[in-house]
């Protein structure tokens, strides 16, 4: 590895995962390289409302992920490590192929049981549990992610971003404390993510300015585990040609709480957050707001045999947290009040047919459209407030 | 699978209790299917430049959880595991770490498919892992068999 390959993400990654193979196989005095992938495909059919493809009263097959992902240790101190993801879901992500992140860790004081380090390039983000892997469908507790915390649309801004991560991790008689802290140029530069926080896709153009991110883990000794995520993002507005918004400005906060109790082969989660978005400066198209989301979802996870695990989820989203119901969104705009809110009750069954292959069905019934995937379902007024899904998935991995 | 589909969305809050409800008796079940057809119970096998004659529990899962990752004398540890199904990992993961193998799995994807650690290497059967801890400086890993082996050195577990 010269200094040259480090030019870029794609030439980093893809010379860690070049100069992996031939080695890897025949090393045995210390693995220096591991390859790793995945992929997956999902059916999905649902009433009354589209999700990731034509799924309303017919069958998606949009819904398609594969990942490769390598990991090189040069010396003992240093890991470089990438993922090139391929994700297909309906109309909301048409992008296929991609770059996930990128990054080279330096673990700058080791000692047995304590770590602190630095990690810097196209970082993942840490957000919640689930957030940095929120791709590899074997990491997941469902086929979806619970949609309120996780919100599919705005996942362009929580999965990687150009930075600088500081980390520590330490495990002692009271349990394993780890922790966080960097900033980000946050990605808020795609369709989806306009729409969530200007309300449509528009001619000019979001540009993320800087971002901190935070977050504390302990896992305690009684197998909890308590987490605290904070992330505070900032993004300028760009008009384009013929726009009725001015040059405004975005700001997005969230804290995030999470709490996991594990008892022998029963999960109990719960993840609670508040994210807040502040709008100013667009002009009297969009008048400057301060608006705080509500989420929240609890799920219990049961393997019941070693191979099988059924999930049961109650999910809570709240667009305006002052304004669950949408009434006073209904009066102001006049569009449907079920945009404002959505409430999922979810049931999932998983079978691990072999260590690397895993097979998922999943139902919803879902009161609300708040999470509902925009580019899926352009009509606001034919989006209905009621609606169920079923999605059977097929992932392998290796 | 029959479950899923045919369940009915009024009735949530009807199924969740009897799910929990009945959790001892398929806590038994699930025992009973995990204990029969094991080998006798696995020891922890080490490359001989390890330090030290005994390893405990706590530590045994510091390492196989990939919170620890240097051994005494600051030598980086080498982890080897059998795959997720073999008798022998799942006997080591229950009895000895006290973990269901599923839940080391999911441990080892998060840290590895995040970047933050590497997952343990995965070998086919018990001689290929005698061979590649013989053969691995800061190695350690697990055979069903108390036979002691040129070249490998056995922790007692406190």
């Amino acid at each position: 590895m010269t200094a040259s390959r480090f030019s870029g993400w794609n030439s980093l990654l893809l010379g860690g995962l070049l100069a992996a193979l031939p080695v890897a196989a025949s090393d045995l005095s210390g693995p220096r390289y591991h390859i790793q992938g995945f992929a997956a495909q999902g059916l999905i059919g649902s009433t009354n409302n589209r999700f990731f493809g034509d799924s309303r009263d017919s069958v998606s097959t949009g819904f398609s992920e594969a990942g490769l992902h390598g990991t090189w240790q040069p010396s003992d101190a240093v890991r470089l490590s990438g993922q090139v993801l391929y994700r297909r879901a309906g109309e909301s992500d048409e992008e296929g192929l991609r770059l996930d992140y990128a990054q080279a860790d330096w673990h700058f004081f080791r000692a047995e049981t304590t770590q602190f380090g630095l990690k810097l390039g196209k970082v993942k983000l840490p957000y919640g549990l689930y957030n940095e892997t929120r791709d590899v469908p074997f990491t997941r507790p469902g086929i979806l992610l619970p949609q309120s915390v996780y919100i599919d649309n705005s996942r362009d801004l929580l999965l990687a971003a150009p930075g600088i991560f500081a980390h520590g991790a330490s495990v002692q008689a009271y349990g394993a404390v780890d922790f966080l802290l960097g900033w980000v140029r946050p990605d808020f530069d795609s369709e989806s993510v306009e729409y969530v926080f200007l309300g449509n896709t528009r001619p000019g153009k979001l540009k993320g300015t800087g971002a901190i991110g935070a977050r504390l883990r302990w896992d305690a000794p009684t197998d909890t585990t308590l987490m605290l995520t904070y992330a505070d993002a900032r993004a300028d507005y760009s008009p384009g040609s013929m726009d009725s918004l001015a040059a405004g400005k975005v700001r997005f906060r969230n804290l995030l709480a999470t709490v996991q109790q594990r008892f022998d082969t029963l999960t109990l989660t719960a993840e609670y957050g508040e994210p807040r978005g502040n709008l100013s400066g667009f002009g009297p198209a969009l008048p400057g707001n301060s608006r705080t989301v509500q989420a929240f979802y609890l799920q219990s996870e049961w393997r019941f045999h070693p191979a099988w695990e059924l999930m049961l989820r109650h999910d809570l989203f709240y667009r305006d947290k002052d304004d669950k119901s949408g009434r006073q969104f209904q009066a102001a705009t006049g569009l449907p009040s079920h945009n404002m809110f959505a409430r999922d009750s979810t049931l999932g069954l998983r079978w691990d047919a072999t260590p690397s292959l895993m097979l998922r069905a999943e139902y919803h019934h879902v009161n609300g459209t708040g999470w509902l995937p925009g580019p899926d379902n352009p009509a606001f007024f034919s989006r209905e407030q009621r609606w169920n899904m079923w999605l059977l998935q097929a992932a392998y991995r290796f | 699978m029959c479950r899923a589909i045919k369940w009915q969305p009024n009735k949530t809050k009807a199924l969740r209790p009897v799910a929990h409800a009945r959790f001892p008796t398929w806590q038994l079940l699930l025992l009973a299917f995990l204990l029969t057809p094991l080998a006798a119970p696995a020891g922890v096998i080490v490359h001989p430049d390890v330090e030290g004659r005994s390893i405990s529990t706590a530590n045994l899962r510091n390492i196989y959880t990939l919170r620890q990752t240097l051994w005494p004398n600051r030598q980086p540890i080498v982890i080897f595991v059998l795959p997720d199904d073999h008798p022998e990992h799942v006997a080591f993961a229950k009895e000895k770490l006290g973990l269901y193998p599923y839940r080391l799995r999911q441990t080892w994807d998060r840290m590895s498919f995040s970047g933050m650690a590497s997952a343990p290497i995965e070998i086919k059967d018990e001689n290929e892992m005698r061979a590649r801890v013989r053969a691995t400086p800061g190695a350690i890993g697990y055979t069903s068999k108390d036979t002691v082996y040129d070249g490998i050195k056995i922790l007692r577990l406190e």
